[in-house]
């Protein structure tokens, strides 16, 4: 069949030239609808990986601030258990040796005992102990003389000295 | 503590209350330190608070309970109760009689302290002028610190006082210059020791903190000797070490009920609400160790947390506290209720020192004119909330409109803060002027126009 041309074929042409500029334009604004979306959708998608990143890191900084501190009371915790152990350790040998001193040294209870009759009068009951020292006692008061409490003393005057135990001078 | 070869008095004649009295003794004075021997084989320990021919009777620091008046045994020390004090305080945590609790050997020191104190020499004492700068906004701008003040927290039972005063104490510095802080807790449930504890454990790991910790379930009677105890390690690392010392001391109101009920034990006159009559000048011989001495290095500044009983601010406590304080920082049940951290009523509060410690060379230069301006607008802003109640928010004027925004802006903006979160000066004072300029230039009139010149937005300025 052979085409013929009839008057309508300037108005067909100009309706597909229209539609096909109304399409080519609607393809555009997709396009560029598309290319918004996609662009907002990865800066969104980059603020929220930013955020995220922070937070993590903020987390991150603030556990690991939290685990040294943690690390460093731990070390301390046995760093006082320890100076705790060996102070009871000076303790224990002050002690000891005062005993073994009050041993030795025979007239260290007679004087202990005219010490002790210095404190509460001639009349006290003047008391022996095992460990070498004594106690004294009259009504309503009472010396402790012991080797244990004379160790303590010491030691109490000791005071900041002791610290050369765990401080190197 | 001290102590030295001395006679042990068994003379016993009665146990009341915290009281124990003793007699047959010779040569004893009153604020005299005792221990006392338990035939149990205990120690405890106790102060003379009155003798009497030869009976002296000793207040006991542990109480009395579990005691007998035969085999008890008390030693006089001859002095009153002396502590060793120096740097080996810090990083330590104690008891309220400044007993280890953290497992370590006792606390020695080079030297022996009266816990009583000495008074400061008037003439001698120095004008705070430099700030301690605490991270939270709201203490910084509005009621600054300064080396050397005394500032109460006034608080309420709820509010989170303790929160706000571990905030302070964590954070709190002295522009890079040595500086420590001695925390006193009294009255403290377990949670909140325990809380006080994890809140200031990095300060702790870095030695710079004195921690003493008298629970609840603590004899009340310990209570007394816990904030002297603090104030006399604070002295001596601050006036002999040289560091500058906040002292952070919760609840003061614990510490008077213990102070009323020595009293009551003591058969004392009862003075306003049973407390004794001389609980100002307890409270003062504590407030007033603070300061800074001329020709010495560092500062004793004091920050007492204290809880009105039912929010009542006219309480003795409070009240007599802050006759002897400068200023105060007030705690809000309404602004706690609505959400906000640290619940800081800025109308309420104040510092009495501020001027001087804040300022160019000092915090920074618009400073004092941001924090003047920032009360009066929030003054402003409270009165025109006032009246919207009253006549509507549609008929304010857009100036009293925009108060009402500032006075959001200011809790969101400027006011709410983490528990943990420690901002700069910089910040806060940035902070403050993001508030003001909710307002129009015309209603800033306290602030010079160099500096809104320089702070306004150009929009602001075009307008």
């Amino acid at each position: 069949m052979i085409a013929g041309s009839d008057g309508l074929d300037p108005v067909r042409a100009a309706l597909l030239r229209a539609a096909r500029a109304s399409a080519d334009a609607m393809r555009e604004r997709a396009r560029a609808d598309a290319d918004d979306t996609l662009r907002s959708a990865r800066a969104a998608a980059e603020e929220v990986l930013a955020r995220a990143r922070d937070l993590g890191g903020s987390d991150g900084a603030a556990g690991a601030a939290r685990v040294r501190v943690r690390a460093l009371q731990d070390a301390w915790a046995v760093e006082l258990a320890a100076r705790a152990e060996v102070y009871a350790a000076l303790r224990a040998a002050i002690r000891a040796g005062v005993r073994r001193a009050l041993e030795e040294d025979t007239s260290a209870r007679v004087r202990l005992a005219g010490v002790a009759r210095d404190l509460l009068g001639p009349g006290a009951a003047v008391t022996p102990l095992a460990d070498g020292g004594v106690t004294a006692g009259v009504p309503g008061r009472r010396v402790d003389l012991s080797a244990d409490a004379l160790a303590d003393r010491a030691l109490d005057r000791l005071g900041v000295r002791a610290e050369s135990l765990w401080r190197p001078e | 503590m001290t102590g030295g070869a001395g006679i042990e008095y068994t003379g016993v004649r009665d146990l009341r209350g915290p009281l124990l009295f003793v007699e047959g003794v010779s040569g004893v004075g009153w604020d005299e330190f005792a221990t006392i021997a338990l035939d149990s084989g205990g120690r405890r320990h106790g102060l003379v608070l009155e003798v009497d021919r030869d009976v002296a009777v000793v207040q006991v620091l542990q109480g009395t309970s579990g005691m007998n008046r035969s085999g008890t045994r008390v030693v006089f020390s001859g002095t009153p109760l002396r502590i060793p004090v120096g740097t080996g305080w810090l990083g330590r945590v104690c008891d309220g009689r400044g007993e280890p609790a953290d497992g370590g050997p006792p606390v020695l020191g080079g030297s022996y302290a009266d816990v009583g104190g000495a008074p400061i020499n008037p003439v001698r004492r120095e004008p705070p002028n430099e700030a301690v700068l605490t991270g939270v906004t709201a203490v910084d701008v509005l009621t600054t610190l300064v080396r050397g003040q005394k500032l109460p927290v006034f608080s309420a039972a709820g509010l989170p006082h303790l929160e706000l005063a571990v905030q302070i104490a964590a954070q709190a510095t002295c522009a890079g210059e040595p500086f420590a802080v001695v925390f006193a807790g009294m009255g403290l449930t377990h949670t909140d020791a325990a809380f006080v504890r994890d809140g200031l454990a990095a300060r702790s790991a870095a030695r710079e903190l004195v921690l003493f910790l008298n629970t609840a379930d603590d004899p009340v009677i310990e209570r007394l000797l816990t904030p002297r105890l603090a104030l006399t390690v604070a002295e001596h690392l601050a006036f002999a070490v040289g560091r500058h010392v906040l002292v952070v001391m919760t609840d003061m109101t614990a510490y008077s009920e213990a102070l009323r009920e020595v009293s009551a034990a003591r058969g004392e006159i009862p003075a306003r609400r049973a407390y004794p009559g001389y609980l100002y000048s307890d409270l003062a011989s504590l407030y007033e160790r603070c300061g800074r001495i001329r020709g010495r290095p560092g500062s004793v500044t004091v920050l007492p947390v204290l809880t009105m009983p039912a929010g009542d601010i006219t309480h003795p406590v409070p009240d007599l506290t802050g006759y002897i304080t400068e200023g105060q920082i007030v705690l809000s049940g309404d602004v706690q209720a609505a959400g906000t951290y640290p619940p800081v009523d800025p109308l309420a509060s104040l510092s009495r020192l501020m001027r001087k410690g804040t300022g160019a060379g000092r915090t920074r230069a618009d400073h004092p004119a941001v924090a003047a301006q920032l009360i009066a607008a929030l003054a402003r802003s409270r009165q025109v909330r006032e009246l919207a109640d009253l006549i509507g928010r549609s008929a304010l004027s857009p100036t009293d409109l925009r108060h009402l925004d500032l006075e959001d802006v200011f809790r969101h903006r400027f006011l709410e803060q983490g528990t943990t979160e420690d901002r700069s000066l910089g910040d806060s004072l940035d902070r403050a002027w993001e508030v003001l300029l909710t307002l129009q230039r015309s209603q800033l009139g306290m602030l010079p126009a160099d500096l809104l010149d320089a702070h306004a937005s150009p929009r602001e300025t075009a307008r």
